[in-house]
């Protein structure tokens, strides 16, 4: 199955731990020092507002390998996420960021498109 | 050369089966070079529009009854070559290609729609239409599989792999489950497997939440949660997918995710599916729905 982008094989079945899924997230990635944020937008493209995510967390280096890692065109610096890379990461990070991210997390689940930039 | 995928994409009528199976089917052959049949097997025929940048093709249902029996045509005449960069010939963009047919059916009203998938796979086996060189084959299969026909392409193997097209709405839901219990029918026999859910989002509250836990629940993953955007539509009003109208769009980087997906797919299984109680509890689970005591069962928001 795939979660955050990464495919883990049949034989893990259809339920992969967190724990697998964050070691497969930072396998390779530095994300100290970096600076990440979220800008999100209406489905109609109205941006809403930009987002700093805390460093330390989950959800900071989670992003970091997103904006590395996923082979989806750069637009003025920034990446779109996928729906559903946005609502795993923000399940994982709910579960493990706790309140660090919570309010971040709780924007993730809306309907809105996000775009990620790394600094 | 890898061996023949078969795949079939099913789901409520009405769900954006052809829409989602059109432009992941368009996205793996535009950005991964995958040789691609879609074989429509919906009486409407819209299966293969987008990509023939066509009204609807003549089905073989169609062509058969106008050539008096389907053992009067010939392959050409009811496997069309994709439109622009999905043309065999047209190596600018992909060394891919889709080749497209639709089975066909009878006038609304008369006869039986599955008879036309029935006889449409055989003929295009018989004629030779699954070619070595191809990477997938894929179905594109009406609403439910109450109906034999429309079971065909699982309850004779002939579909390995199945991608439910879904929502977060309580009949796609419902769907979603029905057919899965359809595959575990044949499951045995034919060797057809689940191999996920598609979330053709309607943009409700909790859809992805909803989405995924129907999956687990039945034993499978969701591989992809699609948004709704309106871009499709316009792409559509062209008669074309988004891939090819928009290839850089946020929608289009979408389907070409699902296309790697599905490529890179292993996760294939014999699905668990829910009893309705189950279904209704999940939905309850996730706030959808207020646990309804059986005294408000029929009760109007205003008395409950």
């Amino acid at each position: 199955m795939f979660v955050c982008g990464y495919h883990f094989p049949a034989s893990e079945g259809n339920d992969v731990s967190f724990e697998k899924v964050i070691e497969k997230v930072k396998e390779g990635i530095d994300a100290a020092g970096k600076t990440v944020t979220l800008t999100s937008e209406t489905r109609e493209g109205v941006k809403l507002e930009t987002i700093e995510v805390p460093e330390g967390t989950f959800l900071h280096t989670a992003l970091v390998d997103y904006f590395t890692n996923t082979e989806c065109k750069e637009i003025n610096g920034a990446k779109m996420m996928y729906y559903t890379n946005k609502y795993q990461i923000s399940e994982i990070s709910k579960s493990v960021d706790g309140d660090a991210t919570k309010a971040v997390c709780r924007k993730l689940d809306d309907m809105n498109l996000y775009r990620v930039k790394v600094a | 050369m890898s061996a023949l995928r078969q795949i079939a994409f099913y789901g409520k009528g009405g769900i954006g089966k052809s829409t989602t199976s059109q432009n992941t089917l368009a996205a793996m052959c535009h950005y991964y070079g995958q040789k691609i049949l879609i074989v429509g097997c919906d009486p409407k025929a819209d299966s293969t529009r987008l990509i023939l940048h066509e009204k609807a093709q003549c089905t073989i249902m169609q062509l058969a009854s106008e050539a008096g029996t389907v053992e009067d045509l010939e392959l050409e005449d009811v496997c069309k070559p994709g439109a622009g960069e999905f043309h065999p010939d047209n190596n600018d963009i992909t060394e891919g290609y889709i080749n497209c047919t639709e089975s066909g059916g009878p006038e609304p009203g008369v006869g039986c729609a599955g008879r036309g998938v029935i006889t449409a796979i055989n003929f295009l086996e018989e004629e030779g239409a699954y070619t070595d060189e191809l990477d997938f084959v894929s179905y594109d299969v009406l609403g439910d599989v109450v109906c034999g026909g429309f079971a065909m392409p699982i309850r004779e193997g002939k579909a390995q792999e199945i991608y439910i097209v879904m929502s977060g709405e309580m009949m796609a839901m419902y769907a979603a489950n029905n057919i899965s219990k359809g595959i575990l029918k044949y499951a045995n026999t034919g060797g057809v497997r689940l191999a996920g859910l598609i979330c053709n989002a309607r943009m409700t509250d909790k859809e992805y939440d909803l989405s995924k836990h129907l999956a687990m629940q039945i034993g499978t993953q969701l591989i992809h949660f699609v948004p709704r955007s309106n871009h499709v539509q316009r792409a559509e009003l062209r008669r074309m997918t988004v891939v090819e109208f928009s290839p850089s769009h946020d929608q289009a980087m979408e389907y070409k995710e699902l296309a790697r997906k599905i490529i890179a797919n292993d996760l294939k299984v014999i699905p668990t599916p829910l009893e309705m109680d189950d279904l209704e509890n999940l939905l309850m689970e996730f706030g959808l729905e207020e646990e309804a005591d059986l005294e408000n069962v029929g009760k109007k928001a205003e008395e409950a």
